[in-house]
């Protein structure tokens, strides 16, 4: 396949994480059953990169993303955070990982300052109170601290989210459908969020949106029946072609 | 919102984490259960009402019943009934705050020891089903007082009921870790738990019982009762706890 960048053997056959990489897999495996979701995935991602990944549905990106948050153990295969062995290590890999799915991850019940400082106080943030204050207000929702999070609308409640998902201030970001459910104008005010706390992250961006994980992305993967099908750099993508791949991947179907 | 307003700039990145112990850990995890649970009253409320209408049945049941000192060695197992189902209950809506958003997950991506989860939610459950106990067993006396006077020791009866509901938070957050999850999560954690828990309600259903009809083998029944419901606790808590980490990450 012409857009792998390298070959997955080649990769899979380096034994730990790769210099300078912010995130490198391994031979990544996750199997439920006799079915593998994810199939000896393995990429290196520098960092500051911005990955998005794409594929059909069943095609193995969440359990892919959700393995990498540690959410869930791999079968098989090894995982790199900063060059911290995630399986080895999984805590210290998880100080320095953030998730913002489609799901905030807030309690309803509890004000979006309450949401934060719990998070805050879970990590081990030094001046909790500080950092909460600095994220609402970097999110813009400083003046509705005090609210209850089921008073937000969508919209709001995924800022508060991505302010949840800083709180430790993490070098590795893990967007799963961000998008979802959110209306145009929260799409924007969430793309101008992510590109103000963009600066030394790196990313791994789950989406079904094509157009939008191009617009983003310094590197693209697609996935179908768990396995890579392409990865690579985005400016060294001919971008017909790739749409030509997307377009006969998602066909594919489910995996 | 940004179209109006420009968005302040990102926080610099100073917030430098510290892991703090897994007691810090666990005070923070009981504190947002016990706030969430005292500003919602879902559970408690819910089991409150539970517990009085089950009493209320209760009475209507035994209403032809004659008074007499048999009543006491019945007693202590309805008692223990109106617990077991009052906190089924409690326990399948432990974990309703966690499976809304996604919650378990924004737990489980922390750096905090898994066995913390456990025991926070194991002390919160048992807060609140204490706390329905403190209403409902005076209120269970008040209305079948008429019927039997229980004997002196019927006090005691405090200590299984501590040790009993110590037991049930335990191995009832475990199981409803397992089956939050699920379809017919309500009917299966009645499943698993009945029949898990069945040692540690015989035990307490006797230590009760003893208590209440009193006489010269109160002191040794309620011992070897209490001996075999603490074993449980202990052995029990600490498997859940040891068995938290699999339970959640599987």
């Amino acid at each position: 396949m012409a857009l792998l960048k390298t070959s997955e053997t080649e990769i899979a056959s380096q034994a730990a994480s790769a210099p300078g990489c912010a995130v490198s897999v391994r031979n990544l495996t996750k199997a439920f059953g006799t079915r593998k979701a994810v199939d000896r995935v393995s990429f290196d991602l520098p960092q500051g990169a911005f990955l998005s990944v794409f594929g059909p549905n069943g095609a193995g990106k969440t359990t892919l993303l959700r393995t990498l948050a540690k959410l869930t153990r791999p079968t098989e295969g090894s995982v790199f955070i900063d060059g911290i062995d995630a399986l080895d290590e999984p805590d210290i890999a998880r100080e320095h990982m953030g998730l913002i799915s489609h799901n905030a991850m807030l309690y309803p019940d509890l004000t979006a300052e309450e949401n934060l400082l719990f998070y805050a106080r879970l990590y081990g943030v030094r001046d909790p109170e500080k950092r909460v204050i600095e994220l609402l207000d970097a999110v813009g929702l400083k003046h509705r601290r005090l609210d209850l999070v089921r008073t937000f609308s969508r919209g709001m409640t995924q800022r508060v989210a991505i302010a949840r998902a800083l709180i430790n201030d993490p070098s590795v970001v893990l967007l799963d459908e961000p998008y979802s459910g959110l209306d145009p104008h929260a799409m924007d005010v969430f793309d101008q969020l992510i590109e103000s706390v963009r600066a030394d992250r790196t990313f791994i961006m789950v989406s079904h949106d094509l157009e939008k994980g191009l617009s983003l992305c310094s590197h693209v993967l697609v996935m179908a029946k768990g396995r890579v099908v392409a990865f690579a750099p985005r400016e060294e993508l001919d971008a017909e072609e790739f749409r030509a791949l997307y377009r006969s991947t998602v066909g594919m179907g489910v995996a | 919102m940004a179209k109006e307003k420009k968005l302040s700039a990102e926080p610099a990145r100073s917030a430098t984490c510290e892991r703090p112990s897994t007691f810090a850990q666990f005070k923070t995890l009981l504190v947002k259960d016990l706030k969430q649970e005292f500003r919602t009253k879902d559970m408690v409320v819910s089991m409150g009402i539970y517990a009085v209408l089950v009493i209320v049945v209760y009475g209507v049941a035994l209403s032809f019943a004659k008074p007499g000192a048999e009543f006491l060695e019945v007693s202590g197992g309805l008692l223990w009934a109106l617990v077991v189902f009052t906190s089924l209950l409690g326990l399948n809506r432990s974990f309703s705050h966690e499976s809304e958003n996604g919650c378990m997950e924004g737990l489980l991506l922390a750096p905090l020891d898994r066995g913390a989860v456990f025991l926070a939610k194991m002390f919160s459950n048992l807060v609140f089903l204490l706390l329905v106990e403190v209403i409902a067993v005076p209120l269970f006396w008040l209305f079948f007082s008429s019927y039997a006077t229980p004997a002196d020791t019927a006090w005691l009866m405090v200590v299984p009921l501590l040790v009993g509901s110590i037991g049930i938070a335990g191995i009832g957050t475990l199981l409803s870790t397992i089956t939050t999850r699920t379809r017919g999560k309500d009917v299966l954690l009645a499943l698993l738990f009945v029949p898990v828990v069945f040692p540690l309600l015989y035990a307490c259903v006797s230590a009760t019982t003893a208590v209440l009809v009193g006489g010269d083998v109160v002191a040794e029944t309620l011992r070897i009762s209490l001996v075999l419901a603490a074993g449980y606790d202990v052995i029990m808590i600490l498997a859940s706890w040891i068995l938290y980490e699999f339970v959640v990450s599987a």
